[in-house]
């Protein structure tokens, strides 16, 4: 803890930014829940508490990089920013008005507390109403100094009525050191607004990454991702989906891998709080070695919430005999007329499809890649930028675990 | 092409064959018939290479070399190819791009580059009109929603594009109607020259209308208790199985 009592109180020596009180709230909040460890339900499978064993340094450093993105955030800060209209750094957005006092406020989650007491940095950006957007977010951590280090980035969007947005946001890492990054994002969407957001992260480095994203969503507007956990020591990402409105509709997708020691959680959270709201889930893992994954996904339907439509499924692919996923659906529904439908399967590469293959000439190696490039196929080809999804296949089957047991 | 020595096979301890001994040359079809578990069908699997079968006694010489001692892949870039009983569906694998990975895998095995775009799509042009097979089945997922017909078809398709020395057809006529086994057989048929030769494993007589084989063998229990020509599979039409292997004890 005492690291991060000193990396905070450094903060506060800055000049002001008008948002300390509340990044001091958040703070205090933070340091009477303390970090969570296996005792907590929600973090029973993913103890986080190894953290407290480094010696965590806030990395503020800032390195102009300027490659083809329209926003970069190294280490949390704007680095560059070419995206159109009202943006800035969050205490600006909060100062202009642009964005609510409550991307700050306290919240249940440790980690969310921790990530606004140190939101000095971060960005917010406003997509205007009808407006249609395509934007390229690169979060880059740089650790020249190969220091046990933390990082903060936090991004707010904000999608005016019926704005139209495509974001391809990507989690890189440069220099080695160990890196904690904790990162999270609010998503506010009005009515009719569109928003596909693609989500990758790459790297394999000796990096601790914990992100939470939390969308809320107006009447009819429609939030899909797709996230690409392809890779890392320890990481988890939550979901928290308020489907606030009538005929919001939001689809999760995701593929995730973890090979040798890796860890990968993914908690997601739906609440339908209103009638007609619809929710598609489908996540997809392969694991390797000694790889550990965790899949929890909660589905909320309130009371108001009649004609809920929410389908959920979690498949898992096993490629060595060490590997272990922990799964679980939680439905809590307190309505009375909704469709909830949830699957969870843990499996092998089928064994006739393999020997069918090699009947044709291929190897090995090349038939279980051609059954695993089918098993992600399903998940990316839900991308609609055909730009995105060819370069999301790309990456993805060359980052396919390589399969430990022959 | 191939010789097969005293070939003893079990599966899980079940002894299916029994000391088989088949030499097939370039050139020649030959069709093994027999009654429903007479091992007709492991005889298919075992040269293709299925590990669920331990071979325990006799050898497979195919063009010089010891058969058994080769993965399945190896086989299949050599040039054995299996027809399948029940084709697998492969959901999710584009048609085109696993025909294109397999003839890429076998051409890198013989030291050639991968196939040319244009060139690959002007041989599976040519190889679709002789299997009668809708072009829209190359975009869809391997045999994923096929009817029986087409995934039989299929098979004979790939096979036209891969163009193996040594073809083994498992059952192939099963589940076709007459104007698919006719199309199947032209296709095979296409493909014979005096480089390759085919096995027909068929409980059926019906298929050899179609393919003529040079030779019929009936294999029981295991072991092959006759052998003859194209007319022998006409008389175990007639006579039933039972009749042959009577006579054969006999």
């Amino acid at each position: 803890m005492e690291s991060f009592v000193k990396a905070f109180r450094n903060t506060l020596k800055s000049p002001e930014d008008g948002i300390e009180s509340l990044r001091t709230e958040a703070f205090e909040e933070f340091s009477k829940t303390g970090v969570p460890n296996s005792r907590h339900e929600y973090w029973k499978f993913s103890d986080p508490s190894v953290i407290l064993n480094l010696d965590l340094k806030l990395n503020e450093s800032l390195d102009n990089i300027d490659e083809d993105y329209d926003l970069i955030l190294c280490n949390g800060k704007i680095s560059k920013n070419k995206t159109k209209g009202r943006t800035g750094s969050i205490s600006e957005g909060i100062k202009k008005g642009d964005i609510s006092e409550r991307v700050l406020e306290v919240n249940g989650n440790p980690f969310i507390n921790l990530n606004s007491a140190f939101a000095i940095n971060g960005c917010y950006i406003n997509l205007e109403r009808n407006s249609t957007n395509n934007l390229k977010i690169l979060n880059l951590i740089t650790n020249n100094e190969e220091i046990e280090q933390a990082v903060y980035p936090k991004l707010v969007i904000v999608a005016e009525e019926n704005s139209n947005t495509t974001i391809l946001e990507e989690f890189r890492i440069s220099g080695k050191g160990t890196n904690f990054v904790n990162s999270a994002m609010n998503i506010f969407m009005a009515q009719g607004a569109n928003l596909e957001h693609i989500i990758l992260d790459d790297y394999a480095d000796d990096t601790y990454h914990i992100a939470n994203i939390g969308v809320e969503q107006k009447k009819d507007s429609n939030y899909v991702s797709h996230n690409f956990s392809i890779g890392k020591k320890f990481a988890r990402r939550d979901f928290n989906i308020k489907l606030t409105e009538t005929g919001a509709n939001c689809d999760l997708n995701g593929i995730y891998f973890a090979s040798n020691k890796e860890h990968i959680d993914h908690h997601t959270t739906i609440e339908h709080m209103q009638n007609n709201c619809t929710s598609n889930e489908h996540y997809k893992g392969i694991l390797d070695g000694k790889a550990i994954a965790v899949f929890n996904g909660r589905i909320h339907v309130h009371p108001d919430a009649q004609k809920t439509d929410a389908i959920q499924s979690n498949q898992n692919l096993l490629l060595s005999d060490d590997a272990i996923i922990h799964t679980k659906p939680e439905l809590e529904i307190y309505a009375d007329d909704v469709k909830c439908t949830h699957g969870a399967t843990v499996g092998q590469l089928d064994e006739k499809a393999m020997f069918y293959l090699k009947t044709r000439g291929l190897n090995q190696n090349d038939a279980k890649r051609l059954l695993m490039r089918a098993y992600v196929g399903e998940i990316i080809q839900k991308i609609s930028d055909d730009n995105i999804r060819k370069q999301m296949m790309e990456i993805v089957v060359d980052k396919l675990p390589k399969g430990t047991n022959d | 092409m191939i010789k097969i020595e005293n070939l003893h096979v079990e599966v899980d301890g079940n002894k299916i064959l029994n000391g088989i001994n088949l030499e097939v040359k370039a050139g020649e079809t030959h069709a093994i018939m027999g009654p429903n578990g007479s091992g007709k069908s492991t005889l298919a699997q075992v040269l293709a290479g299925h590990e669920d079968y331990d071979v325990t006694e006799g050898n497979v010489e195919y063009l010089g070399k010891d058969l058994l001692d080769m993965d399945v892949d190896e086989r299949a870039c050599e040039g054995i190819f299996l027809a399948f009983q029940y084709p697998v569906e492969l959901p999710g694998v584009n048609n085109t791009y696993f025909l294109k990975s397999a003839l890429n895998a076998q051409r890198k095995y013989h030291g050639e580059s991968e196939i040319d775009a244009m060139e690959f799509m002007e041989l599976i042009g040519d190889k679709i009109k002789l299997l009668n097979l809708k072009e829209s089945l190359l975009k869809r997922p391997v045999n994923d929603g096929f009817s029986g017909g087409e995934k039989k078809r299929n098979e004979i398709f790939q096979m036209a594009v891969l163009e193996p020395k040594l073809a083994l057809l498992d059952e192939t006529d099963s589940g076709l109607d007459i104007d698919a086994l006719r199309v199947v057989a032209g296709g095979v048929n296409a493909m014979r020259s005096n480089e390759n030769a085919t096995i027909v494993v068929t409980h059926y007589q019906r298929l050899l209308n179609y393919i003529v084989p040079d030779f019929v063998h009936v294999l029981v229990d295991g072991r092959i208790i006759n052998s003859g020509d194209k007319n022998l599979a006409l008389e175990l039409e007639e006579k039933g199985y039972d009749k042959i292997i009577e006579e054969a004890a006999g």
